[in-house]
């Protein structure tokens, strides 16, 4: 049986190349693609991922059917390229041609081509059919590293001190500001910031990460490859906090800098994670055991928020899914089903999962945007994941959101609810009285409907049982007056629990 | 319609470098189409880096629908199983509650492969399979993609020999929800029957195509579908309800057609005509405004504004030069349009910058922010427009109403660019 995919999570290695690449402004590619490939990587998904109104280093080739139907997109890429360098475009800049999935599927390879454009040019093969964006993000930047790094490094000696960050690149969820913080951290634990490749730097100053003598990764996904290949020692970059003090510690030591690395820990305990001390002294802690979250995201931040939501915090985790999928973990068909059947209190996702949330109603649940694919601006440097300021910042955010589901799912005065329209989605039951002669006081209820109204509060997050509880049973008993029964039954409560389900 | 008019009797202008064109990626306007319907559960034949892109500006504009694909890449390709993942794939989808249309949308590397349609399924369960070939490196602009969809479905759908209901009318293009219940108001007022709007949320007025007295279409590249309800004998009303002049010729080419009472029908075109001339009348509009989106209704548009009062002197859109866009286009020249680029590029949009420096830009996002970076008030077409409502009197109120109240915030974009870019950025 050939495998379905049910709502792609990760783009292919062609995505990867562009947004890798064109992060450096001394970078020009051009992108041997069909005008929709040039368009939806360069524009359409980058207003909206990255928030850059669009990318200005990269024209397409503009595959027709001219190129597919034999022509080869070789002329194209020429022409291309001489309409560029007759505009000036070119001047100082890098050339990199790509490949995309249509050209690679009619064969088009342009390693010979590249040579015969603007020196230096060159072709990069992104192995688009095969590979992900995880696997394209770090092959392209080691390939960057052979092709325009290591040779020119071999003059640069390492400088005591200096530390690289290696990724992000354009579409890396709320990169801004998990670097700002991974900055901060760096620099709290003695070291001083030498490249962050490729986001604030250039092509031409790709040698110089030879100079750093550690080298921090910022996600688990990519990176990896080029820091082996720079030799010098490397950490991944951290979340929670226990994960947060031990890279201090850890870079301390490789950087010679303990004292100050031991200082910052302790002076990060009174002042930035105190707010962390005084929730958890407080009563919101009290929630996080019945707090239950399920997680699709990266697998850095799977990882991430499952030490630091799950292990140091004591919220049960529902379930993971990492992108890209590792083995065992649920695939997006197994998360809809869940989601559907019982979706936990807190949804870290990406627009899938708020999909599958909306197709199942299920209002009593948080969804908090934690991954692409998903329209977001995540520009402001205060929302980080990572590091100290990242786990203040969840644990605030699931907080407030707690907050919020007591507004919205307590209990409220009927009076004040209208009498007609959907009054459940603001907490109020419909008005009792509107049966003649009704008499007051609870209606008795069959011990099946009781069982029946218990499973189904088993299904919905633990904070908002209250109100659905008192909801449900209004709802029940209001219909059984209606229908002039002098008791709840069975049949009648599942008529109410699936007419809230619509 | 204006068919028989030879394509030769404009001459476009020499053009500068075409380095980026601008449209979406053409596929998108099958998928805005196809993700709409009601029990419709696309199965997109293409490769990861293509799904990952359509989908996500697919739900960006609301479908909300989980979308379906065979895996194919480079194993499934070499073992020819691009078939075979395809049927796998629409099984998964007739699995959905209440599936009643599977529209297989085969995508640049499907159609490369080959994708036999004779090797798909035509039904499955009570789900039809309609196969939309919509390869990017074939169509070229977003909006025509709209029709490829539409045609097909309609190809399969639609019943050639069902009697016709003399009185009825299909409204074709993708509008904002109000404009059709305001034309339809109108047009009932006429003795028109009923409306269907094409293309739409429900697979029964797609059914209901073949019955229709005539085809209005409201946009100007629905080339294939048009050419599906001639070959049906359903007649074809020419140009729009747009503006003062175009949507009073509008309602009397319908009466004609549908023949409808002439003193009914004259009755309701006055009493429109007075109404949208009381309203220019009221918000008239004044500035160079330039309309260069990629929807394929760009000429439409900035026919209204120079109803309105605007000088438009350059129109640029991402169709192509077509026989149904002649009139717009004519009528433009007649009253002082400069240029009209089809399939345009970005580079062209900035000459006429240059060239013009307008007041206001509907443009691209790639052209708004150039033009934001001078200074000048632009807004991305795409999502401004198309989110208004355009059609007869009421539709002018809106578009007007929201281009006058954008023109007068234009000190807010020049302080925007001084803080920013200005000689005053340092201080």
């Amino acid at each position: 049986m050939p495998k379905v995919i049910r709502d792609l999570s990760d783009s292919s290695s062609y995505w990867a190349a562009v947004w890798t690449m064109c992060a450096m402004p001394d970078v020009h590619v051009i992108c041997d693609a069909p005008i929709g490939c040039f368009n939806l990587v360069a524009t359409a998904v980058p207003d909206y991922t990255d928030a850059i109104p669009h990318i200005e280093n990269i024209t397409p080739s503009i595959i027709t059917e001219n190129e597919v139907g034999g022509s080869g997109t070789g002329p194209a890429v020429q022409r291309t390229y001489e309409n560029l360098r007759s505009e000036g475009v070119l001047e100082g800049k890098h050339l990199i041609v790509v490949s995309t999935a249509e050209s690679e599927m009619i064969g088009s390879d342009l390693s010979d081509l590249v040579t015969k454009l603007q020196p230096g040019t060159t072709f990069f093969h992104s192995e688009s059919l095969s590979d992900d964006e995880w696997l394209g993000r770090d092959r392209v930047l080691q390939w960057l590293w052979e092709n325009y790094g290591q040779d020119a490094a071999k003059d640069v000696t390492v400088e005591p001190g200096l530390v690289n960050i290696i990724g992000p690149t354009y579409g890396c969820f709320n990169a801004p500001s998990d670097l700002h913080e991974i900055k901060r951290t760096i620099e709290g634990a003695g070291g001083r910031l030498n490249l962050v490749f490729p986001y604030e730097t250039t092509l031409s100053n790709m040698p110089q990460l030879a100079k750093a003598q550690v080298n921090v990764v910022l996600y688990k996904e990519f990176g990896h490859t080029l820091a082996d290949s720079l030799g010098q020692p490397w950490l991944h970059a951290p979340m929670g906090m226990q994960g947060t003090t031990q890279f201090v510690q850890k870079l301390g030591e490789l950087l010679g800098t303990q004292e100050k690395a031991s200082a910052f820990i302790q002076q990060e305990k009174k002042t930035t994670l105190s707010a962390i001390w005084d929730l958890w002294k407080g009563p919101q802690s009290d929630w996080f055991p019945t707090t239950n979250v399920g997680i699709v995201a990266s697998g850095t931040y799977v990882d991430g928020f499952t030490a630091f939501l799950g292990d140091e915090l004591g919220m049960p985790i529902t379930f993971a899914s990492s992108r890209p999928l590792r083995p065992g973990e649920l695939d997006n068909e197994g998360v809809r089903q869940l989601l559907h059947s019982s979706p936990p209190a807190f949804v870290f996702g990406s627009i899938n999962e708020k999909i599958y949330l909306s197709e199942a109603g299920a209002r009593y649940t948080n969804f908090v945007p934690a991954a692409f694919p998903g329209p977001i601006v995540r520009r402001a440097v205060g929302t980080p994941f990572m590091g100290y300021r990242g786990a203040v910042y969840l644990l605030q955010e699931i907080v407030n959101r707690l907050y919020e589901v007591l507004f919205n799912f307590l209990p409220v005065d009927s009076a004040y609810s209208r009498p007609s329209g959907n009054g459940a989605l603001n907490g109020a039951a419909k008005p009792t009285n509107n049966k003649p002669g009704h008499l007051p006081g609870n209606l008795p209820w069959q011990p099946e409907a009781k069982a029946l109204l218990d499973a189904a509060l088993d299904r919905l997050p633990f904070l908002p049982r209250i109100s659905a509880s008192r909801e449900i049973q209004m709802q029940a008993e209001l219909a059984a007056q209606q229908a002039e029964l002098k008791e709840v039954t069975a049949e009648l409560i599942q008529a109410v629990l699936a007419a809230r389900k619509n | 319609m204006s068919d028989s008019i030879p394509l030769g009797t404009i001459t476009q202008e020499a053009k500068p470098c075409q380095l980026h064109p601008q449209s979406m990626c053409p596929a998108f306007g099958s998928l805005r189409v196809l993700t709409r319907i009601e029990g419709s559960h696309p199965v997109m034949a293409t490769d990861t880096g293509c799904l990952y892109g359509l989908t996500f500006v697919t739900h960006f504009y609301g479908a909300r629908k989980s979308i379906l694909a065979p895996q194919l890449g480079t194993a499934e390709l070499m073992a020819g199983q691009v078939v075979e993942g395809t049927r796998a794939a629409i099984e998964v989808a007739a699995k959905e509650p209440g599936c009643q249309i599977i529209p297989v949308v085969s995508l640049c590397v499907a159609e490369t492969a080959g994708l036999p349609e004779e090797m798909l399924p035509k039904k499955i369960g009570n789900a039809e399979v309609v196969l939309v070939r919509v390869p990017a490196y074939a169509i070229h602009s977003h909006p025509e993609a709209k029709d490829v969809a539409l045609a097909a479905l309609l190809k399969r759908l639609g019943n050639a020999t069902a009697p016709k209901e003399k009185k009825t009318l299909a409204l074709l293009g993708e509008v904002f929800p109000a404009d059709p219940l305001a034309i339809d108001n109108l047009l009932r007022q006429m003795g028109v029957e009923a409306t269907i709007t094409l293309p739409g949320r429900s697979v029964d007025d797609l059914r209901r195509a073949g019955h229709v007295g005539a085809l209005a279409p409201l946009h100007p590249f629905y080339k294939e579908t048009t050419a599906v309800f001639r070959s049906w004998s359903i007649p074809v009303v020419g140009g729009a309800p747009v503006g003062i002049s175009g949507s009073y010729a509008w309602l009397k080419a319908v009466g004609t057609l549908l023949d409808l009472d002439p003193k009914l029908v004259n009755d309701v075109a006055e009493g429109e005509r007075a109404r949208a001339e009381a309203m220019l009348k009221a918000q008239p509009l004044s500035g160079r405004i330039f309309v260069t989106g990629y929807e394929g209704t760009e000429l439409a548009y900035a026919r209204l504004l120079v109803e309105a009062g605007a000088e438009v002197p350059y129109v640029s859109t991402s169709i192509g030069q077509d026989p149904l866009v002649l009139p717009d286009e004519m009528w433009l020249r007649a009253r002082g349009t400069k240029e009209i680029v089809y399939r345009k590029s970005l580079e062209e949009d900035v000459a006429a910058l240059d060239k013009y420096p307008p007041d206001f830009v509907l443009g691209t996002t790639p052209f708004c922010a150039i033009a934001k970076e001078r200074g000048i008030p632009a807004m991305y077409f795409t999502n401004q427009l198309a989110s208004r409502p355009f059609f007869l009197s009421t539709g002018m109120a809106a578009t007007l109403g929201f281009i006058n109240q954008t023109m007068k915030g234009h000190e807010r974009y020049q302080w925007m660019h001084a803080f920013f870019e200005g000689e005053a950025a340092d201080a």
